[in-house]
């Protein structure tokens, strides 16, 4: 959008505003759990979205505001993407009462991904705990759709309990597929789980895992002190760790402020950072 | 550029002018202090003034400013510029502005403020009043200005008038100008060098040695804890700052309840709700919780962070913050010299 | 969808925030009751009700125990429940009476033994029934009332500020009262009025009760060495509005 001011001149001639949202449609709503919406989603203007693994979305309606999210599918599945909300807040809860064929508005995609290029031919460790099932997600599906371009992949989720357990289709593909060596466990079972229960750490005695091995994660704040102490212990070294992070965010393009952890931007120097690189940020992890 | 020398006696006249021609915004008094407002008259500029309550930035990055507004299905963006006169700015100030310029336009550039900055012609004037926190003499030397259209300094019996771009050149029109003489741009420069030592507080070291002491105590809680003891989380120092450029963004509804805005208000890191987020269920968790964390956070941006992409501290000197400060525990200064004994 | 029906109900209190509600001149007040059925509302209309209602304002504080039954009541009959102004939201100015030997004496005089104006310790409303959201200040700010309502009327929490006072003063340019030779509780205060008082030469009253985190040491501090109060008056001064919110509450 140009601003034509009364000087004459167009101010804003090659970048649009960006703050001005793109109008998405629900192709698809899913209720994983109670508090859960997985959303499918296409432009509007049916212009594809072209994005990485990692980068996150502003989501928002009009007179509720935006938030920020991961993408939760992978850039290989054209057409349409997803998004998982967790209706928490005031934002949240408005998009979650959306339906199928409703309107939101996005922002993006924006930030840093995965560095897929890192990855490539090597062995993938992503570990996922809670909802950091969503944003790793989209790693995972283009692992699995480009499976030649790694080696060997394996993967850890760690739930709450059974119930609070999300995709539950792509679990049971990935408990019997061989593409991938998946592990989950759930901190409280209930009579019906009859897999693994304790803390996500424990997967680690589960298998080896070769020092080489490139790891990804997203979860809770406090799951990260314990899995990089895992991956230490395990040799691998800490610029081949990725870690998804979040932040309180508002603006998403880096003005705001909100995210800052030290002197990096969450939203535009991450939200994916290798774990050397944030190491030395006190108020990293 | 060349110099050029306006009588004090055409001064008044060609400040007439300019408010003629466009919008012209410049210090005025407001009370015992002093505001950058529109100007009606030349009467009311106060080029003696010692510094601001809020810096020019709120003519830019306006203290809350609709970004997107919608009705119904419809949405637009509101960058509305106003081409203008910013006349009168300190030189602290104008170092703070092509900070913020710099940190608008980087990576992702934001018209919301840029639309504003380019339709402004920027005079920068020299210091004729010190504040009484004032440190601009000695923060961030290796910093100088630049980013303004001209420069006006006071000397004796008029003003020295140094365009540095067309847009200073094209002033130049509407007032009873003639070309400086060498002593007079000799004198001027003299006045802008000599006011640099008359600052009440100064900074001992050099940036670089200040930044790498304070970055060194970042693992000091109970130092950080200490300097925030009394500090209310009001966010003052922020608000105040030249270079702060935080916001927070919400959306409001018209009273016909279909239509409203996306509007953003300046937020500040002090404040308590700054880095937090809601978890549901009514639990939250806060990424900076304590005084102490949010206190450090603003000194770390002030001194540390910023220094690389700016080439110099975040801080101009400019003593606002000491002086809205009601506990009086801001001040850069004294929280330096106290980070540097520890 | 049918227009959610309003109303408004009194306690202990001057009822000057419902005197707000109609201030809003009549451009914004007729689009608003566009939206609104205002089905109870004694300052201006005659009308009662005993229906369902889906936002309840109530004003006021619980200084008497045969109050309990009519806010129950209410809390039954309500979807939402708003805690109207200060003497609903923190019990605030008639929180001081806890402070006191005995207010009826002090106050009444000679008319102390009245027996209508036996009453006990005032306390906020949220003290007997679920509070779902506060609408701060003495009186309440109409503007931030009118946002509540139009949150409220799109199912969206309202937005209500949790910082001080200080941060509408340095926005708006406002000298600060400290500066002036003057005392301020703005510091502590919580923001959402637009700091009006301070903007007009007049201290900040805290009429809004603290913000959640108020750092109380650090005022009494500034109201003695900064204002020059005495230890007893710094103390005193930071009661009149948040006398349920400070350490020592009754």
């Amino acid at each position: 959008m140009d601003s034509t001011c009364t000087c004459g001149e167009k101010h804003g001639k090659t970048q649009s505003n960006l703050f001005l949202p793109k109008e998405a449609k629900i192709v698809r709503v899913e209720a994983p759990t109670e508090n859960e919406r997985h959303f499918t989603l296409k432009l509007a203007d049916g212009s594809p979205m072209e994005f990485e693994p990692g980068q996150i979305l502003e989501v928002g309606l009009f007179g509720f505001g935006e938030i920020p999210l991961g993408f939760a599918s992978s850039p290989t599945r054209k057409n349409t993407f997803d998004i998982v909300i967790r209706g928490v807040g005031r934002v949240s809860k408005a998009l979650n009462a959306l339906k199928k064929g409703d309107s939101l508005f996005l922002r993006g995609p924006l930030g840093k991904g995965f560095d897929l290029s890192k990855l490539r031919g090597r062995d993938v460790l992503i570990i996922a705990g809670g909802i950091g099932l969503c944003p790793t997600r989209s790693l995972i599906q283009y692992i699995l759709d480009r499976r030649s371009e790694f080696k060997r992949f394996i993967l850890f989720y760690g739930s709450r309990d059974p119930k609070q357990q999300l995709f539950l289709e792509d679990l049971a593909e990935w408990r019997k597929s061989k593409d991938v060596e998946y592990h989950e466990t759930v901190d409280k079972g209930d009579p019906s789980w009859k897999g693994n229960v304790g803390v996500i750490t424990r997967l680690f005695g589960k298998t080896n895992i070769d020092p080489g091995t490139r790891a990804a994660l997203c979860g809770p704040p406090i799951m990260f002190k314990f899995v990089i102490a895992e991956l230490d212990k395990l040799g691998i070294p800490r610029e081949n760790v990725f870690v998804d992070l979040e932040r309180r965010m508002k603006c998403g393009v880096g003005k705001c402020g909100h995210c800052q952890i030290n002197d990096k931007y969450v939203c535009t120097d991450g939200p994916v950072f290798s774990f050397a690189e944030i190491q030395g940020l006190e108020e990293a992890v | 550029m060349s110099a050029h020398f306006i009588k004090e006696s055409d001064f008044k006249a060609f400040v007439s002018a300019l408010i003629k021609a466009k919008p012209v915004y410049g210090p005025t008094a407001k009370r015992s202090k002093f505001v950058f407002s529109r100007l009606e008259s030349p009467e009311q500029l106060r080029l003696d003034y010692d510094v601001t309550l809020l810096p020019p930035k709120k003519l830019f990055f306006p203290t809350s400013q609709d970004l997107v507004r919608f009705d119904g299905d419809k949405f637009e963006a509101c960058v509305q510029p106003e081409e203008k006169i910013l006349f009168g700015v300190h030189f602290y100030d104008v170092k703070a502005l092509d900070m913020t310029d710099l940190l608008f336009r980087e990576k992702n550039p934001d018209w919301n403020y840029l639309a504003h900055r380019e339709c402004t012609t920027l005079v920068a004037s020299s210091i004729q009043a010190v504040a009484p926190r004032a440190f601009w003499g000695s923060v961030g030397r290796e910093v100088q200005p630049k980013g303004h259209d001209a420069f006006l300094t006071k000397i004796q019996g008029g003003f020295v008038y140094e365009p540095r771009t067309p847009k200073g050149e094209a002033l130049l029109k509407h007032g009873a100008f003639g070309k400086a003489s060498d002593e007079q741009v000799a004198e001027a420069r003299k006045a802008n060098d000599d006011i640099k030592k008359r600052c009440p507080q100064e900074l001992k070291k050099p940036s670089a040695s200040i930044a790498r002491k304070v970055r060194a105590a970042f693992d000091d809680e109970t130092l950080w804890d200490k300097l925030a003891e009394d500090c209310f989380s009001c966010g003052s120092c922020n608000t105040v700052c030249p270079t702060c450029y935080c916001f927070d963004v919400q959306d409001v509804w018209n009273v016909d309840q279909k239509s409203g805005a996306r509007t953003r208000t300046w937020d500040a890191c002090l404040t308590r709700e700054f880095a937090e987020v809601s978890l549901g269920a009514g639990a939250h968790e806060n990424f900076r919780e304590s005084r102490g964390e949010r206190f450090r956070h603003r000194i770390m941006r002030k001194a540390v962070y910023l220094n690389e992409k700016l080439g110099g501290p975040a801080c101009v000197g400019c003593g606002r913050c000491s002086s809205a400060c009601t506990s009086d525990i801001a001040d850069p200064v004294r929280v330096i010299e106290q980070i540097v004994k520890a | 969808m049918a227009k959610p029906k309003v109303a408004f109900f009194d306690f202990a209190c001057c009822e000057g925030c419902q005197i707000e509600f109609t201030n809003y001149g009549e451009p914004a007040f007729l689009e608003l009751i566009k939206h609104v059925d205002v089905v109870e509302f004694r300052e201006a209309m005659s009308e009662k009700t005993k229906d369902p209602i889906d936002i309840a304002f109530i004003e006021g504080s619980f200084t008497r125990e045969g109050d309990r039954a009519r806010l129950e009541e209410i809390r039954k009959r309500a979807k939402i429940v708003i805690a109207y102004g200060q003497c609903a939201t923190t019990a605030g100015i008639n929180a001081l009476k806890n402070h006191t030997a005995d207010y009826r004496k002090e106050v009444y005089g000679k008319d102390a033994g009245m027996p209508h104006l036996d009453s006990q310790k005032a306390q906020p409303i949220s003290a007997v029934i679920k509070v779902d959201y506060n609408a701060f200040g003495c009186p309440v700010n109409k503007v931030e009332v009118l946002q509540i309502v139009s949150h409220l009327l799109h199912g969206k929490e309202p937005v209500i500020p949790d910082y001080p006072v200080c941060v509408e003063c340095k926005r708006r340019e406002t000298i600060c009262r400290y500066e002036e030779g003057d005392h301020c509780m703005g510091q502590t205060a919580r923001a959402g009025c637009g700091a009006p008082c301070p903007a007009d030469g007049i201290p900040c009253e805290a009429c809004r009760g603290f913000v959640s985190d108020a750092n109380q040491a650090a005022l009494k501090k500034a109201l003695i060495q900064k204002a020059g109060f005495s230890e007893a008056r710094a103390e005193g001064k930071s009661r009149m509005f948040t006398a349920n919110q400070r350490g020592d509450a009754k």
